[in-house]
C-alpha cells in the first residue's frame, strides 16, 4: 500500500530524513519509533503532504499512486489521513461544520453523494460517545478550548469518520491519562482493518501495549536503524534508544 | 481651491432650489436648523485628507461628482428586490430613494402587507399611530404633525454635532425624510424594528440624505435594524445622520447593514446618548459601496451606562471601508466593549479609528477595545488606530490590534482532511466572521450577513 525508498526532507537547509526506506501492506500496523529529534514528526508530515518541506524521493507511493505529484487536500481524499501530534484550533468554526466539510470532501471524491447535516450529526455522535466525548464538543469551534486528550481523541474522532485507507496517528499517545490512553487505543484497535494500514508514530512504548503493531521500526537521525517485531518495542523500553544511536552514525 | 468653491456653489445653488419644498418648512426650529447647518457645511467644504479624522479616506471621488436631490420616486422597485424585502418584516419602514414607501411600510408584525395583526393585539393603526408601545412613522409626515412636531423640535439635531462634520452639516440642511421611531417608556418590543433604504441609482447620480432618529423610553427594550441595499447598482451617494436616545435603563440592539452597490458612496453618522443605567449593543455590518464612511458615537451619558460595540467589514476590489467611532465616558461606571474586524482582499482599503474618550468625572470606567483584521491579499491594507483621551484616575482602559493573514498552519490542517484551497480559506473566513456574525440577534440581519458573505466568495462582489 505505502512503499518508500531514499525519502529525504529538509527545511531551511536542514536535513530531517535521510534516505528513508518502508513498505507497509494493507492490513498491517506499523510502529515507528525514535528519540526526539529523530524526524518521526517531520516524517508524518511530510506523508501527509506538509509543502514546507524539500523532498525527494526514489519512489513514494500510496497505492500505486505517486505522493511527490498530489496536494495534501488529494492525498487525503485518497484516503492518507494524519492525526496531528498538535491539532489546530480554528475559531468559528464548528466542530461539526468542519467534519462535515472534511467528509464530503473526500465522498464527493469518491463519487459518493453529501451527507447532510442531521446524518452526519447521528454518526458523529456514535462515534464521539466511543471515545468519550461529551455530544457538546461538536457544536464548539474546532478543538477550540479543548483539553490535550479532548485534542487528541477529536483527532481520532475524525479518522473515524473520514475512514482512511491509510492512517498515521502522530504521538497520538502523548499527554493522555491513562484512561484517556484505553480509549484512544480502543478507537484505533477499532479502526484496524484488512484493507486498512496504520502507522503509529511515538516516542514510547506505552501505547503498544494496547495496540500490537505488526512491524516496529526505529527512527534515528533521520533514516530507519532497525526494524522487527513487537518485541523490539519491548528491548526499546529496556535499553533506551542509546545503543542504536552508533550504528545510525556508521550507516550515515 | 477653485474645485471647492464650484463644488460649495452647485450645493449652495440646489440648496436655494429645494429648500421651499423640504419637509419642516416654515417651522422655525426646522428652518434655523437647516439654515445653519448648511451655512457650516458651505464653510466647510467637503473633507480632505488634511484632516486628521479623513487622513485614508479620500473623498475625491464624492467631490468629483455632483450629485442631485430626489424631488420625487419615479422607478419602481425590481422585483428581485421586492422579495429581498421578505426577509426585512415589519414593523418595518421602507425607504425608496430616500423617500418613505407607504405601501411597503407598516407597523404590525409580519412580513407582506398589509401586515398580519398579532393575535388579540387588535389591528395595528396606520403609520403614526402607536402599536403596542411602538410609535413609528416617516419624518417627514412627523414633521407635518404638530404634536409629533413639538416632540422632535426637544430631539432632532440635538446630538449629532455639525459644527465640525461636514456630512452631517451636509444631512442636516438637505434631509427630505427618514425614520422617527419612538417606544414607550416599558415598552419590551419582542419583534425587531428594520428601516430599510433602498436606493435604485437610475440616470445622473443621486444623493439622499436619510435622516433618522429613535427614542426609547425609560426601561423599554428594543431592536432596530437599518438596512442600506441597492436595486440596480448606479452611482449615487447615501448621507445618512442617525441620532438614537437612550433613557433611563433602556435597553437598544442596533444594527446597521450596509449593502450599497459597488459604484455607490456611503456616508453615515450615528450618534447615540445613554441615560443612567441604558444599555447599547451595535453592530455595524459594510459589505459594499465603493466607498463607504461609518461614524459612530456614543456618549455614556450616565452613571452605569454601557454599550458594546461590534463591527464586520468585508471589502475587495478597488473599494474602501473606514469606520471611525467615538466612546465619550462622562460619567462614572459606565463600560464599553468594542470590536471591530475587517476581512480586505483584492486593493481594498479599511480604516479602523477608535476614540475613547475618558471624562474626568468618569471614574471606574472600564473600556475594552479589539480591532481585528484579515489582510488576503499583499496588495490590501488596513489603517487602525486607537485613539484614547483619558482625563479620570481610576479607569480600566484596554485596547489591543492586530492584522493578520490566513494561518498557514491551520490551511494545512484544513487541506489534511480533503479540503482544497478555496474550501479551506472559506472556513478560515468564516470563522473569522463569526465572532460578529453569531452575536448578532435579529435572524434577517445574520441570515443577511452570512447570504451577503457567501455572495462575496462566489465573487458576486468583487469589483471589476
Amino acid at each position: 500500500m505505502l512503499r518508500i525508498r531514499n525519502l529525504c526532507a529538509s527545511i531551511d537547509g536542514k536535513q530531517i530524513l535521510r534516505g528513508l526506506n518502508l513498505d507497509v501492506n494493507a492490513g498491517e500496523v506499523h510502529a515507528i519509533m525514535g528519540p526526539n529529534g529523530s524526524g518521526k514528526s517531520t516524517f508524518a508530515q511530510v506523508l501527509a503532504g506538509r509543502d514546507i518541506y524539500g523532498v525527494t524521493a526514489d519512489d513514494l507511493s500510496f497505492e500505486g499512486r505517486n505522493l511527490l505529484e498530489m496536494p495534501a487536500e488529494l492525498r487525503a481524499r485518497n484516503g492518507l489521513f494524519l492525526a496531528f501530534q498538535y491539532p489546530v484550533e480554528i475559531p468559528g468554526v464548528s466542530n461539526l461544520y468542519f467534519l462535515r466539510s472534511a467528509v464530503n470532501a473526500v465522498r464527493a471524491h469518491r463519487g459518493l453523494p453529501e451527507l447532510d447535516a442531521v446524518d452526519c450529526l447521528s454518526v458523529a455522535r456514535t462515534h464521539a460517545q466511543k471515545l468519550g466525548l461529551d455530544d457538546t464538543m461538536l457544536k464548539r469551534s474546532v478543538n477550540q478550548g479543548f483539553s490535550g486528550g479532548e485534542k487528541k481523541r477529536n483527532e481520532i474522532l475524525q479518522m473515524m469518520m473520514l475512514e482512511p485507507r491509510l492512517a498515521i496517528l502522530d504521538e497520538s499517545d502523548s499527554g493522555l491519562d491513562i484512561d484517556a490512553l484505553k480509549i484512544v487505543a480502543d478507537g484505533i484497535n477499532a479502526m484496524r482493518h484488512p484493507e486498512r494500514a496504520i502507522i503509529l508514530v511515538t516516542h514510547y512504548q506505552r501505547l503498544l501495549n494496547y495496540i500490537a503493531p505488526d512491524r516496529v521500526h526505529v527512527l534515528i537521525g533521520g533514516s530507519i536503524v532497525r526494524s522487527g517485531t513487537k518485541e523490539l518495542a519491548l528491548e526499546l523500553e529496556q535499553r533506551g534508544y542509546s545503543w542504536l544511536e552508533q550504528p545510525a552514525g556508521v550507516e550515515a | 481651491m477653485s474645485a471647492v468653491m464650484t463644488e460649495q456653489n452647485i450645493y449652495a445653488t440646489q440648496f436655494s432650489e429645494i429648500a421651499g419644498r423640504l419637509p419642516g418648512r416654515g417651522l422655525a426650529w426646522v428652518d434655523r436648523l437647516r439654515k445653519t447647518a448648511v451655512e457650516r457645511f458651505l464653510d466647510l467644504g467637503l473633507p480632505t485628507t488634511r484632516l486628521e479624522d479623513w487622513k485614508f479616506t479620500n473623498v475625491a471621488p464624492i467631490r468629483r461628482l455632483t450629485f442631485r436631490p430626489v424631488n420625487q420616486v419615479n422607478a419602481s422597485i425590481p422585483e428581485p428586490l421586492r422579495s429581498q424585502l421578505d426577509l426585512f418584516p415589519s414593523p418595518r419602514l421602507v425607504f425608496v430613494d430616500g423617500l418613505l414607501d407607504r405601501k411597503l411600510s407598516g407597523l404590525g408584525f409580519g412580513t407582506t402587507p398589509p401586515f398580519a395583526k398579532e393575535r388579540a393585539n387588535g389591528t395595528p393603526p396606520n403609520l403614526g399611530g402607536e402599536f403596542l408601545g411602538l410609535h413609528m412613522a416617516g419624518l417627514s409626515d412627523s414633521l407635518a404633525d404638530p404634536n409629533q412636531a413639538a416632540i422632535l423640535e426637544s430631539h432632532l439635531g440635538r446630538y449629532a454635532e455639525t459644527s465640525d462634520r461636514a456630512f452631517a452639516a451636509w444631512n442636516t440642511g438637505f434631509f427630505a425624510d427618514g425614520a422617527c421611531v419612538m417606544i414607550s417608556p416599558g415598552t419590551i418590543l419582542t419583534h425587531p424594528v428594520h428601516l430599510v433604504f433602498i436606493s435604485t441609482g437610475a440616470g445622473e447620480p443621486r444623493a439622499t440624505y436619510p435622516r433618522n432618529l429613535i427614542l426609547a423610553g425609560e426601561r423599554s427594550q428594543v431592536a432596530v435594524a437599518e438596512v442600506f441595499l441597492s436595486a440596480s447598482g448606479g452611482v449615487y451617494l447615501t448621507n445618512a445622520v442617525t441620532e438614537i436616545v437612550a433613557g433611563a435603563g433602556a435597553t437598544i440592539d442596533y444594527y446597521k447593514m450596509e449593502c450599497e452597490s459597488g459604484d455607490g458612496f456611503h456616508v453615515a453618522t450615528v450618534k447615540a446618548t445613554l441615560d443612567r443605567d441604558a444599555s447599547l449593543t451595535s453592530h455595524s455590518i459594510s459589505f459594499g459601496a465603493a466607498l463607504a464612511r461609518n461614524d459612530l458615537r456614543v456618549a455614556l451619558d450616565g452613571e452605569g451606562s454601557q454599550c458594546t460595540l461590534n463591527g464586520l467589514f468585508v471589502v475587495d476590489g478597488q473599494r474602501l471601508v473606514d469606520n471611525h467611532t467615538e466612546i465619550d465616558h462622562r460619567k462614572p461606571h459606565a463600560t464599553s466593549r468594542e470590536l471591530y474586524k475587517g476581512v480586505l482582499a483584492g486593493h481594498a482599503q479599511g480604516v479602523f479609528n477608535g476614540a475613547i474618550i475618558v471624562r474626568k468625572d468618569a471614574q471606574k470606567t472600564d473600556a475594552l477595545q479589539r480591532s481585528r483584521n484579515l489582510l488576503l491579499s499583499e496588495n490590501a491594507q488596513i489603517n487602525t488606530k486607537p485613539q484614547l483621551e483619558i482625563r479620570a484616575d481610576d479607569v480600566r482602559c484596554a485596547h489591543g490590534a492586530t492584522i493578520g493573514q490566513i494561518d498557514r498552519e491551520s490551511m494545512f490542517y484544513l487541506k489534511s482532511r480533503g479540503l482544497d484551497e478555496r474550501a479551506a480559506r472559506q472556513i478560515l473566513i468564516r470563522g473569522f466572521a463569526a465572532e460578529i456574525i453569531e452575536g448578532i440577534r435579529v435572524s434577517s440581519i445574520r441570515q443577511q450577513s452570512e447570504i451577503r458573505l457567501g455572495e462575496w466568495f462566489e465573487g458576486k462582489l468583487e469589483a471589476s
